[in-house]
């Protein structure tokens, strides 16, 4: 029969959960005198890093050799000479490296937030039943084709569009004799099993593959790089945010004339606007930081701001530790900045009003 | 697409109009099974054009996936549905006209009200101009004109539940499908909210079919109501019908409140003996088991001797316009309505009595009311 919406503790998502605040003010006073000590030592430990690749970005070489000093003007005398020589001297490379990584984050995290939030939209509500030997039989045929390939030195591309033909002629033939189905979760879990894989493992096969595309030292490899990685991460965290909406208000959409991609559109993507924000920022700080494939992939055109500040450490003037805080100081300013944009929409009550009074 | 004015409620002009375009409902041999759980068992309804047909039965019983099937977000399994001369069993939702309010009243929650009121002209494609009107009209309607800018979340219950109505009026669908949409409001606001949907559903004309567990708002609200137990259609009629005259065991129970005594007997001699009762029939009932029922207004208590039966008296309960008198016998309870100024002393004993025709003899095995018999 008809279901109450399920808004209590229990049921709610843990997304949902994570992002409903506790008044420290409510607390009893030990529970507050923890919970304070705690917050004073965390934000210590995490500013103060901070605070030393800023202090540091000011000083000259021999300030950071003599050894660990932290008060300016007091320990030693704050300089620009490592700003001018990366934003005057050398701006071409520390400019062309910040915009590649403002390109590449921008576009990566656009692409994969988009694809990555229809499809954690179809897994929330649309049931799929992909079979087993469905599966089994393209696995198969692929281990084939390889084996093809590597012994028989057959062409990859004749390999390949006979493994598909073959594959397509047995999956109609053979499909409704599979019964054994896996469900949403399994493809769900599939999905984010693609993150437990270390990177370093499909680094050189990516790196073969678009050699063999003519696409490194591209943007559009690193892009498309990026939104493959990313997106398991937004599928997963979006999944559980669309779950969370109350089914009512599609079946109403639906029944007021909406098509599925409007319903979508229309009123699930707004009503995600918290989990989309933060996700959206999540996997952008993961773009923007990302270091491994971005060694591989790219070599000068397209070179990001993390394999600036590895390049300074390997130079022969030996470890730039200024020139590098500054290359970091500025990383830092668009991902807070992009944070603090992004904050507004991370609120809770985005679903009030919208079930029951 | 045309959007009629929907003028000053309560014009005739609107009303005939409305009645002569209304569709009638014919629901045919509807199932649906939930895994081994047969939810909807053969279910035959036919909605007159601009009938209110109330969907009454307990929680879980199918009533609201038979709506759920008639708005096209539950799947046909057998059985057909046609709307006017249209068949739309298999039809997607958005192609079978019908309107539908939710018990959770699913307002989009970023959108405005007149957002809200204004979304299914909007898939429509209807323009921005028109839709101002309509929103407005359709607002008006159900008093909501001055909160078109406002967000669900500033709205009370009731303010939110007419947004939904609204929502649902603006369409002029053939049919409203409505799933319990006052079970969320206090029972102050229920109360008003059902005068004004009785009335609003006059006015429109608009046929509707009206899912509820409540009885009461069944009785009060439609033209006919259809109660449904375990899936399966327990007796069709007027509230009236359906209360004077139950088809069986569940509808007697299930009506009115409190409801029906029941008392149970085998019948030997012409005589239905049970647990403290011995009472003379008429009829030809002779060996079967036998269920009497009464209801708590058609009886009242006697000094002991001068009624059907007697029994001790359990409780007395003053509600205000009457008195509620619970006799007990033999462990099982009944109760009586009495006038307000009735008095009584718990556990002395009293007599019970009914006119013979306020008994319902029903036959306690399978449920069915036995018209055959009569208590004498």
């Amino acid at each position: 029969m008809t279901t109450e919406p399920s808004l209590s503790p229990m049921n709610r998502s843990l997304f949902a959960r994570l992002f409903t605040p506790q008044v420290i003010g409510k607390m009893p006073p030990g529970t507050q005198f923890f919970v304070y000590t705690a917050l004073i030592l965390w934000s210590l430990f995490v500013l103060f890093p901070i605070y030393w690749v800023f202090i540091t970005s000011f000083k000259e070489a021999v300030d950071v050799n003599r050894g660990p000093f932290f008060i300016p003007w007091v320990d030693f005398t704050p300089s620009l000479h490592a700003w001018r020589e990366l934003f005057i001297i050398d701006y071409e490379d520390t400019l062309t490296a910040y915009a590649n990584s403002i390109v590449i984050a921008l576009f990566s995290t656009g692409l994969c937030v988009m694809i990555g939030s229809m499809a954690a939209y179809a897994l929330a509500r649309i049931q799929y039943k992909p079979k087993f030997g469905t599966i089994a039989l393209f696995v198969g045929i692929m281990i084939v084709a390889s084996v093809a390939i590597a012994k028989a030195g057959l062409d990859w591309r004749i390999a390949m569009a006979v493994a598909i033909a073959v594959f397509v002629v047995l999956a109609r033939a053979l499909g409704p004799k599979f019964k054994a189905s896996l469900g949403n979760g399994d493809i769900l879990f599939w999905m984010i099993s693609q993150r437990i894989l270390p990177p370093i493992v499909v680094v050189v096969p990516i790196y073969m593959m678009f050699q063999n595309v003519r696409l490194l030292d591209t943007h559009l490899a690193l892009i498309l790089t990026y939104s493959v990685v990313n997106l398991p991460i937004v599928v997963w965290l979006m999944y559980d945010f669309f779950v969370s909406i109350p089914k009512d208000l599609e079946e109403s959409a639906q029944l007021d004339g909406a098509t599925r991609f409007t319903t979508f559109w229309e009123i699930v993507l707004p009503m995600a606007r918290p989990g989309l924000a933060a996700t959206t920022l999540l996997v952008m700080i993961l773009a923007w930081n990302e270091y491994l494939l971005a060694l591989f992939i790219s070599t000068t055109k397209a070179q990001t701001m993390p394999i600036l500040v590895a390049a300074m450490n390997a130079g022969e003037r030996g470890i730039l530790w200024w020139s590098m805080s500054v290359v970091i100081v500025v990383m830092i300013i668009p991902v807070v900045a992009m944070a603090i944009v992004l904050q507004r929409f991370i609120s809770k009550g985005v679903l009030l009003g919208a079930v029951k009074g | 697409m045309t959007i009629q004015s929907n003028g000053a409620p309560g014009s005739a002009a609107l009303r005939a109009a409305n009645k002569a375009s209304a569709k009638g409902l014919v629901i045919k041999n509807l199932n649906k099974s939930f895994g081994k759980t047969h939810v909807v068992k053969d279910l035959n309804l036919d909605v007159r054009p601009g009938e209110f047909l109330v969907l009454l039965g307990p929680s879980g019983c199918g009533k609201t996936t038979a709506l759920r099937m008639v708005a096209g977000l539950e799947e046909v399994q057998s059985g057909s549905i046609t709307l006017g001369d249209r068949d739309v069993t298999t039809l997607p939702p958005k192609y079978r006209d019908v309107a539908m309010v939710f018990q959770s009243y699913a307002l989009y929650p970023h959108k405005t009200v007149a957002e809200n009121i204004g979304f299914p002209l909007k898939m429509q494609g209807i323009d921005i101009a028109a839709r101002t009107q309509a929103v407005e009209d359709a607002a008006k309607q159900v008093q909501l004109d001055s909160l078109l800018a406002r967000y669900p979340r500033q709205l009370s219950g009731g303010q939110r539940q007419r947004v939904a109505l609204a929502r649902a009026i603006i369409r002029r669908p053939s049919v409203f499908l409505m799933d319990e949409p006052l079970s969320n409001l206090d029972a102050q606001l229920r109360g008003f909210m059902r005068a004004e949907l009785k009335h609003m559903q006059h006015e429109l004309g608009v046929t509707t079919l009206y899912v509820t567990h409540d009885q009461i708002e069944a009785m009060t609200l439609a033209h006919r109501v259809a109660i449904i137990s375990d899936g399966a259609l327990q007796q069709l009629g007027t509230p009236k019908e359906v209360y004077n005259d139950p088809a069986n065991l569940f509808v007697a129970g299930f009506m009115g409140s409190p409801p029906m005594n029941f008392i149970k007997g085998r019948v030997a001699d012409n005589r239905l003996q049970g647990s403290g009762i011995d009472l003379t029939l008429s009829g030809s009932l002779e060996g079967a088991e036998v269920t009497l029922g009464f209801r708590p207004e058609d009886a009242e208590v006697v000094d002991p001797g001068l009624g059907l039966f007697d029994a001790e008296v359990y409780a007395v309960e003053m509600t205000g316009e009457q008195t509620l008198v619970t006799i007990t016998l033999d462990d099982a309870h009944f109760v009586v309505k009495m006038p307000k100024d009735y008095e009584a002393e718990v556990n002395s004993l009293v007599g019970v009595q009914f006119a013979s025709a306020n008994g319902y003899l029903f036959d306690t095995n399978s449920g069915e009311r036995l018209r055959s018999g009569a208590v004498a």
